[in-house]
């Protein structure tokens, strides 16, 4: 790239001081006569003296066809090589030496072969050659409207004019088609970025406008009109892809400062393809007239380069800057070029537009810069994102907080709430019986009696404590206090007591029909503590699929058989209360003799769920 | 153990008769030796003042609580048994008082027969138990001697014989079938409880205090 540079500048220099060098002869005098298309012979009428470079159509306005143009000059020693060169020839041309053709166009009638940009050079020598006098004939065809013309001729030094010659081909021709290129590769990576990324349409545009500009640059090699089949359809094509190159140029500066102006954009889109269509429908006017279109639409991109170059000075964005330091120098160059379009000065190289290396290095530089700050962004926002990740953690968390502390505090009021109802359901009734005994019960009762029935209260609150004071309502877990209670209470009267424990574990019955199925083991076991003088007592529950067998054997006197009429009564009492129970619980309370014949059996069989 | 002289602390008088009632009736050689106090106060001075085999100490005092006094008796006479009296569902507090280094329990809600077998127990050298209390104490043991995973609470290191009568005795087992089940007599069975409780309250005295203080049991 840099070397590019350099040579562009070495060259630039070199303009002024090619003109002359000691071995070499510049011819800057010709003979010129017009001929048809068709001339295969230069007229002997008609000659005109002309300097060089000649363009006739200022002195043949309407002239399209040959122009022969006649050269001589004189020659030292015929042995010694010489050097031809020909600037350029504008469009085709045929080259004849002392009457022998040299050198040859393919097409010398439309579609005429390109060789207006093309240096021509050849090595002279005897016979061809001759001492004295000798005699160039340039049969050159054109068209007036596309500068026909014929360049300065060089004779001298082959070395020097080789050298000269290489150095032209490699400027005109090899540096443009690297250009076009490069030009081409960086349309195509900026336009897979786009297609990767439609919404960042300012690479879409920069695209678009690469390929219009190296279509267009495409004019400074392309060797034939092909595909079109006149100078004018050529002429007009790239006069049209220039047209389209400034507008999507446009475009995309617009879109680079991240502005749209849709009505402005809407006509100059317009106004390309109108161009467009106009190039591919009425070539043959749109060729010849092209300046009409060409001149406003170069001013126009200088204005709008310049623009945008203001615009990026004072933006202070570092992308901007260097993407205007990279526009400066293609705008001198295409000074330049239009300086030899509009024949300003007499140089012919057209630098074209060796813009692309520039280019690449300005977009590449924008996309990475703009990819650094996009990185840095989304670097940022995920800071900023954690950031608000945690808040909103927790805010949730604090919200889930007192969502759980209002529905613990609930779940403790119905805690209470069941509390309270499990007291007024269990011991509420027992409060009540109690009291309704106490009324009904004689004015002199005795005292044993009355302690009897707060006894009993408080049992039955004891129960009522321990059935809701567990976690689990699993009847095994409910049976551990009346089991471990009972059988120290029957131990303390010397009463063997025996629990027969079997799949029990995971009943549920609710509260109210546990508590009522531990009041009946406790009645009954307090029954047999109390008037049964047995010696053993066994207590089954066993669970059968879903029922609940529950009986509570003793090997004492049996209720039935007791002689104590008091006694009898009292126990027939608890038993009423039981068999309630029992009938609660959903099952009939079965009173026989033990199976052994001593004894009492209290049987009941209930469902569980 | 001979209980030759008694001290028991309650400000309620009936309570207190009761008690002082259900401990003379204790068969013994001779009678023992009761004295009563209402408050801390008062029995601070009796205890400086006379030797007791047994205090019977009452959860709630006027200026104070039984797991205080239990805590101060352990300093100044270790010697001295001290059995804690609770009122109804204290779970919370006699495990306190079991930890501040009681060793023993007496339930005001039981039936005079019932206190009359812990106190034998007691006279006997033994110490009553009942579900929920095993439960506790198994539920505070490190890790290691439990299969279950329980944070290490404290030091308390129980024999496997100790673990097995815990256990049957949160099933609910009365101690008669704990002792045919374990190929115990009822006496040793009476005697490892206790033993469970000194080592309760050795294992941490003042993890107890700190528990007593969480649990507004101590100022």
């Amino acid at each position: 790239m840099i070397r590019w540079l350099l040579l562009l500048l070495v060259w630039a220099c070199m303009v002024p001081a090619q003109a002359q060098t000691p071995d070499v002869l510049r011819i800057s005098q010709a003979e010129a006569v017009r001929a048809d298309w068709h001339s295969s012979a230069a007229p002997s009428q008609g000659w005109v003296q002309v300097p060089l470079a000649d363009q006739w159509q200022t002195r043949w306005p309407d002239h399209d066809g040959v122009v022969w143009y006649r050269l001589r000059w004189q020659q030292g020693d015929a042995n010694q090589p010489t050097g031809l060169l020909l600037d350029y020839t504008c469009m085709a041309a045929a080259v004849y030496l002392n009457g022998s053709l040299i050198d040859r166009d393919a097409s010398l009638v439309e579609p005429l072969s390109r060789s207006w940009h093309v240096p021509r050079y050849y090595l002279l020598q005897s016979p061809l050659l001759r001492q004295g006098d000798n005699e160039l004939l340039v049969r050159v065809s054109g068209l007036a409207a596309y500068q026909p013309s014929l360049g300065v001729v060089d004779v001298g030094d082959p070395q020097t004019l080789q050298a000269r010659y290489r150095q032209e081909v490699f400027v005109r021709h090899d540096l443009q088609v690297l250009d076009s290129a490069i030009g081409l590769v960086l349309a195509a990576v900026i336009g897979m970025f786009w297609l990767l990324r439609r919404k960042e349409s300012m690479y879409g545009w920069y695209a678009l406008s690469a390929v219009f500009g190296r279509l267009y640059d495409s004019n400074f090699f392309a060797s034939s009109p092909w595909p079109f089949s006149t100078t004018d359809g050529w002429q007009a094509f790239i006069g049209a892809c220039y047209v389209a190159g400034a507008v999507a140029h446009t475009v995309f500066l617009l879109r680079f400062c991240e502005r749209r102006w849709p009505r402005m954009e809407l006509i100059l889109l317009g106004i390309a393809m109108l161009v467009m269509a106009g190039a591919l429908l009425w070539p043959q006017w749109m060729g010849p007239n092209r300046n009409i279109y060409l001149v406003p639409t170069i001013a126009f991109l200088y204005v709008v380069s310049f623009t945008f170059m203001a615009y990026a000075l004072r933006s202070g964005r570092r992308d901007y800057q260097v993407l205007a330091l990279c526009i400066i120098l293609p705008i001198a160059v295409s000074l330049h070029d239009l300086g030899v379009y509009m024949g300003w000065y007499g140089g012919v190289s057209y630098l074209g537009s060796f813009t692309s290396p520039l280019m690449l290095l300005g977009m590449g530089f924008v996309l990475a810069y703009r990819f650094a700050n996009t990185m840095q962004r989304v670097e940022g926002f995920n800071a900023e994102l954690r950031h608000e990740v945690q808040q909103a953690t927790t805010q949730l968390a604090d919200t889930l907080q007192q969502q759980h502390a209002l529905a613990l505090s609930h779940s403790r009021a119905g805690e209470r709430l069941q509390l309270v109802r499990d007291l007024h359901d269990g011991f509420g009734g027992t409060l009540v019986g109690a009291i309704a005994r106490l009324e009904q019960a004689p004015e002199d009762m005795p005292r044993q009696q009355v302690i009897g029935v707060l006894r009993e209260m408080r049992d039955d609150l004891r129960l009522v404590i321990d059935s809701t004071a567990r976690e689990q309502a699993d009847l095994a877990e409910l049976l551990i206090p009346l089991r471990h209670r009972a059988s120290s209470l029957l131990e303390a009267a010397d009463i063997q007591a025996h629990w027969h424990l079997h799949d029990i574990h995971g009943v549920e019955l609710g509260a109210t029909r546990s508590l009522d199925l531990l009041r009946l083991l406790q009645e009954g076991l307090t029954n047999v503590f109390k008037h049964s003088r047995a010696k053993r007592v066994d207590v089954y529950l066993r669970r059968q699929g879903d029922q609940l067998q529950v009986h509570i054997d003793d090997d004492g006197v049996g209720l039935m058989q007791s002689t104590d009429e008091q006694t009898a009564a009292r126990a027939g009492a608890g038993l009423a209360s039981m068999r309630l129970r029992a009938r609660r619980l959903g099952g009939e309370l079965q009173v026989s003799p033990a199976t052994n014949g001593a004894g009492t059996r209290l049987a009941l069989v209930l469902s569980v769920p | 153990m001979e209980l030759s002289s008694i001290l028991i602390i309650d400000d309620d008088a009936a309570s207190l008769a009761r008690l002082a009632r259900l401990v003379a009736e204790l068969p013994a050689n001779r009678a023992p030796q009761i004295n009563t106090a209402a408050d801390l106060v008062e029995a601070r001075t009796l205890l400086q003042a006379h030797h007791f085999d047994l205090a019977l100490v009452d959860m709630q005092l006027p200026d104070g609580t039984g797991i205080d006094l239990i805590g101060w008796m352990q300093q100044h006479m270790p010697q001295l048994q001290a059995v804690i009296v609770s009122a109804f569902a204290e779970e919370e507090a006699i495990f306190a008082a079991l930890r501040a280094g009681a060793v023993g329990y007496l339930l005001k809600d039981r039936d005079d027969i019932e206190l009359t077998v812990a106190l034998r127990s007691l006279q006997r050298g033994g110490a009553p138990i009942d579900p929920m209390i095993a439960r506790r104490i198994l539920a505070l043991l490190p890790a290691t001697q439990l299969p279950v995973a329980v944070p290490p609470a404290a030091n308390v290191h129980l024999s496997e014989r100790e673990l097995g009568i815990l256990a049957h005795v949160a099933q609910g087992y009365g101690n008669r079938e704990i002792a045919e089940l374990l190929g115990l007599s009822r006496l040793t069975i009476e005697a490892h409880t206790r033993n469970i409780y000194r080592k309760l309250a050795v294992g941490s005295r003042t993890a107890a205090v700190y528990e007593a203080r969480a649990m507004g049991l101590l100022p």
